[in-house]
């Protein structure tokens, strides 16, 4: 090259934001982001238990809180996520052990789990 | 006048260009069997000759012409064009420096390669005729020796565009699971103490886009787990 000097830095093709999704890729970002749910959803708990257990006047508080929009969101997410990253889980741990290991059964069981995920979200909100 | 497919293809030219652009081209429809590469290859030759893509077999064999083809990876010269979304959007394999238009650096994928010594490694002494396997040992190579390093897969990897530095990625990986499972190589410790490695090998979170993108349906989400296995078995 005769403007070696001169050379800019390259730019980076476009990756994420291009990427078609498929079920997969957003089994594993679930995934994650479940987890994170999870373990955010753990100090929320203790708070609730902290307040059930201080005195009636906390427990009608935490109680209503609970049946509360924001309660009942908590609730919802929590519940989907504990659902998914279970079900999830128990796909990953197959897979690693080399069960369902082809192809079609990885793509298979990553819509499975996201198709009871939504269902079992769907339920949840009714039942909320 | 025939059916024409529209396209939108990326396009940087590193003397002209200060950033990537995506540029628009109509290419006439030239039979049931044209694949991507022929409407490329028809706006190289007959509309401009500036844009710049690697090919060579034409046949899905090379593995010089990987792209990102409407948003997944694949090769041109194997992608019918028949089941493609228009206008089809190409654009060079993802998160990879570009050189000049679908034209990106491989040096640092190749590498990669080179790091895993993909050549069979053996102590004992060379027979005097060939090292003989079963057919059972030659099946276990069945869905490892096809890879045509293409980098589809690599460059569909979330974890390899975020940590391609350390982690080996996809092709990389399922390369060197081939010489694990080859029953002729005799390296296999010293293969896997260098993948026991948080980067190298365990940056995989099955995320399965290499699955999903390799143009030749060779599945390195296994193989990766397949290497995972056999760092567990001799542990246990």
């Amino acid at each position: 090259m005769n403007n070696v000097g001169k050379m800019k830095q390259r730019p980076l093709s476009p990756r994420l934001s291009i990427y078609r999704w498929q079920a997969t890729m957003l089994a594993s970002v679930v995934h994650r982001a479940s987890g994170l749910v999870l373990v955010l959803f753990v100090p929320l708990y203790l708070w609730l238990l902290h307040g059930m257990t201080g005195s009636p006047e906390d427990f009608v508080q935490a109680q209503s809180w609970l049946h509360s929009e924001l309660g009942k969101l908590s609730l919802w997410l929590a519940g989907i996520a504990l659902f998914f990253h279970f079900c999830n889980g128990l796909r990953f741990l197959s897979i690693d052990a080399g069960w369902c290991e082809s192809r079609q059964m990885m793509r298979l069981s990553a819509r499975i789990v996201i198709a009871l995920t939504l269902v079992i979200a769907l339920i949840l909100g009714i039942l909320l | 006048m025939s059916e024409m497919i529209k396209l939108s293809v990326f396009r940087y030219d590193p003397e002209k260009d200060d950033k990537p652009f995506m540029q628009a081209y109509e290419v006439p429809l030239s039979g049931s069997g044209m694949k991507l590469l022929d409407a490329l290859n028809y706006i190289k030759w007959k509309l401009d000759g500036t844009l710049t893509y690697r090919r060579s077999c034409g046949e899905g064999v090379c593995g010089s012409d990987g792209l990102n083809i409407n948003g997944i990876n694949g090769l041109a010269c194997i992608t019918p064009i028949a089941g493609l979304k228009q206008p089809i959007h190409v654009r060079p394999l993802p998160g990879m420096e570009v050189i000049r238009d679908l034209v990106v650096d491989m040096d640092h994928f190749f590498d990669q390669y080179r790091q895993i010594q993909p050549w069979l490694k053996t102590t004992t002494p060379v027979p005097e005729h060939e090292r003989l396997q079963t057919p059972g040992q030659r099946a276990e190579l069945d869905g490892q020796y096809e890879c045509i390093l293409c980098g589809c897969c690599t460059t569909s990897c979330p974890s390899w565009w975020w940590n391609g530095d350390r982690f080996l990625g996809p092709a990389t990986l399922l390369q060197a699971n081939r010489w694990i499972v080859d029953s002729r190589d005799e390296a296999m410790g010293e293969r896997l103490d260098q993948l026991e490695d948080a980067f190298r090998l365990y940056r995989c979170h099955q995320i399965m886009n290499c699955m999903e993108a390799c143009p030749k349906d060779l599945n390195p989400t296994a193989a990766i787990d397949n290497i995972k296995r056999k760092i567990l078995a001799r542990k246990s």
